[in-house]
């Protein structure tokens, strides 16, 4: 035997086939980069090969969701699926998960879930940002492969059952974040936000690493399922993991934008590019959700009771906080940063009732959040390539007689932020809603309601400027077919799911009774 | 020998230094200079559980610490430049535009 079969034998191979949508992105950035350095005339090359990356890499990520289902390898499965009703069948072979890398990176439906809804946000992140671009004349090819490493660090992020595999992803999305805060072009806002936002974001890593130290100085292991043993394990409170776990938290909770550390989001939200801060406040955000329940759920079940009680005074003070200032907010841009703030406090309420049900609201918020914040953003930012739009509130006047469709689009982004009915935002909060009065969480629950009322504020304040007032600036809109289109898509996407969230609440529920099926496992 | 938990308090210490630093410099490159600090802290703490532990996993999660602070400082002093080119400044009470 040669050396390499050697060691072939010795230590396996990764299964790299699990591994496909990641290096599908990766491989596209680094074309990208190619592209950029050496093409001519390459502006529509850049944004398509970006676009077909990513689109193969959601296409592989279904094939692989297929196959965890068990339902491409064995053609007699499918067929005896068909006999037994598909929908039970599929919940037994749904906690199949796959380990590779030498057990630094795992594959379940959890995260592949989440990969699937950080690449479509990102799709219609590129899908509008060319034009954007454009027309402020801020064209950079960087735009495109920054996002794409952003994306690889976020899918890396999702799926990690490890500490190191987890920092390694936050800090690949961190850096590239940064960079494209900063790329507006000769805009000096954009700088100092991407300044704020690295030092702040910079505090947050060291934190985050100095409670990975203290986590493993004290259980001496980085993997989520060995740090639960040794908290089980161990006979009195181990008070360095529990240091580890409180710094942890507070990283996390700054990452999030959650209120004590929430400072950076409305100043980086405000000064980067529009496209750039919808890709922050959709998919971004949702990785960082999602990576908050895995280490809370898989590494710390047996402390739950501390960390929900320190993400319900999170989650409390992020609405209050987050809700109170966007109402004084006269750019639309920096209310919808603190109305990401308050949604942050919607979202982390889920965690103070640590329950199958809680855990499923959370995954449910923030699985339709992409939605509504994409949406949101990406109507500022086809509405900001227009000579004298400022994003200031009085500019929405009389939008519903000049452009009645954008008009009824953003309307239902708003109710949806909101919570009005039948929109999916209110799905979102009720399920909120009860899984806090489930677990006799009152106090957060009322409040929820309350901040919800406050809230509408600020978003009918935009609803009724665009429906009952006449124009105040002589602005003509003129929005291409592909763009109403896509934005229309977003909003139907919110009512209909609004209407019959059925199945994706299935979903959500499910994963979540995977992600406790992990523990201990 | 020295006991590792010195080695613990030195890095905590860092830690709180750099945690400070960030807090109340008012000069925008003593503020990057502050978060490198927290991060060369954590190496130290990673090195003295490492000689608690007898392991050398948390030597190798230095490495990724060093990578990622580096990163983090090419991206800093690129945007310092920028903002020193456009307002000749690096003080952040005349810096700051972006208000509540």
């Amino acid at each position: 035997m040669s050396i390499i079969q050697q060691l072939v034998s010795g230590i396996g191979v990764p299964n790299f086939y699990v591994l496909i949508p990641e290096i599908i992105i990766l491989i596209t950035a680094f074309v990208v980069f190619f592209i950029e350095l050496f093409g001519k005339n390459k502006r529509s090359l850049i944004t398509w090969t970006t676009v077909a990356g990513l689109s193969l890499s959601l296409i592989f990520t279904f094939v692989i969701v297929l196959g965890i289902l068990n339902l491409i390898t064995n053609p007699q499965i499918l067929a005896h699926a068909k006999e037994s009703g598909f929908y039970s069948f599929i919940i037994s072979n749904f906690f199949e998960q796959y380990m590779t890398l030498f057990g630094l990176y795992s594959v379940d439906i959890f995260s592949l879930v989440f990969k699937v809804f950080i690449l479509v946000g990102t799709l219609f992140v590129i899908f509008h940002l060319r034009s954007y671009a454009e027309s402020k004349k801020t064209y950079y090819g960087e735009y495109y492969y920054l996002i794409l490493f952003a994306v690889l660090g976020m899918m890396i992020m999702v799926s990690s059952p490890n500490l190191i595999t987890f920092y390694i992803g936050l800090e690949l999305m961190s850096i590239a974040v940064y960079i494209l805060i900063g790329m507006y072009r000769k805009n000096y806002l954009s700088k100092e936000a991407a300044f704020k936002y690295l030092i702040i974001g910079g505090t947050g890593t060291a934190i985050i690493s100095y409670a990975i130290a203290l986590i493993y100085g004290f259980s001496g292991k980085f993997a989520f399922g060995d740090i639960l043993k040794t908290l089980f394990y161990s006979d009195q409170t181990n008070v360095g993991l529990i240091g580890g776990l409180i710094l942890l938290i507070l990283g996390l909770a700054l990452k999030a934008s959650a209120v004590p550390m929430h400072f950076w989001t409305p100043d980086a939200y405000e000064g980067a590019p529009t496209p750039i801060t919808a890709f922050m406040a959709a998919p971004v955000k949702i990785a960082t959700y999602a990576v908050i329940l895995k280490i809370m759920v898989e590494a710390f079940p047996f402390v739950s009771e501390q960390w929900s009680l320190a993400w319900a005074i999170l989650a409390a003070l992020s609405m209050v906080v987050g809700n109170a200032v966007a109402l004084v907010q006269k750019n639309v841009k920096r209310m919808l940063a603190y109305s990401s703030i308050a949604h942050t406090g919607y979202i982390v309420a889920a965690l103070a009732a640590p329950t199958t049900v809680g855990f499923a609201a959370l995954i449910f918020y923030s699985l339709i959040y992409v939605f509504m914040a994409v949406g949101a953003l990406m109507f500022l930012s086809l509405f900001e390539r227009f000579e004298g739009w400022t994003n200031h509130i009085d500019d929405f006047k009389g939008l519903a007689r000049k452009n009645p469709w954008m008009a009824f689009v953003m309307g239902a982004f708003m109710f949806s932020m909101l919570g009005i009915p039948p929109t999916v935002g209110f799905m979102g909060k009720l399920f909120v809603f009860l899984a806090l009065i489930g677990s006799d969480i009152w106090w957060l629950a009322v409040l929820l309601v309350i901040m919800s009322i406050v809230s509408a504020g600020y978003y009918l304040k935009v609803v009724s400027n665009m429906y009952f007032y006449d124009p105040a600036k002589p602005i003509s809109f003129n929005i291409s077919l592909p763009e109403k289109l896509s934005m229309g898509i977003l909003a139907i996407i919110v009512i209909i799911l609004g209407i019959y969230p059925t199945w994706f609440f299935k979903v959500s529920t499910n994963l979540s009774s995977i992600l406790i099926s992990t523990i201990g496992g | 020998m020295v006991p590792y938990e010195y080695y613990v308090v030195l890095s905590a210490l860092l830690m709180v230094l750099g945690l400070v630093g960030v807090i109340i410099r008012k000069n925008i490159i003593a503020m990057l200079i502050s978060t490198e600090l927290m991060l060369n802290a954590v190496n130290i703490a990673f090195v003295a559980f490492d000689f608690k532990l007898q392991e050398v996993a948390g030597q190798v999660f230095v490495f990724f610490i060093l990578t990622i602070a580096a990163a983090e400082a090419a991206v800093g002093l690129g945007l310092i430049m920028a903002i020193y080119r456009m307002k000749k400044d690096v003080s952040v009470e005349k810096l700051t535009e972006l208000k509540f």
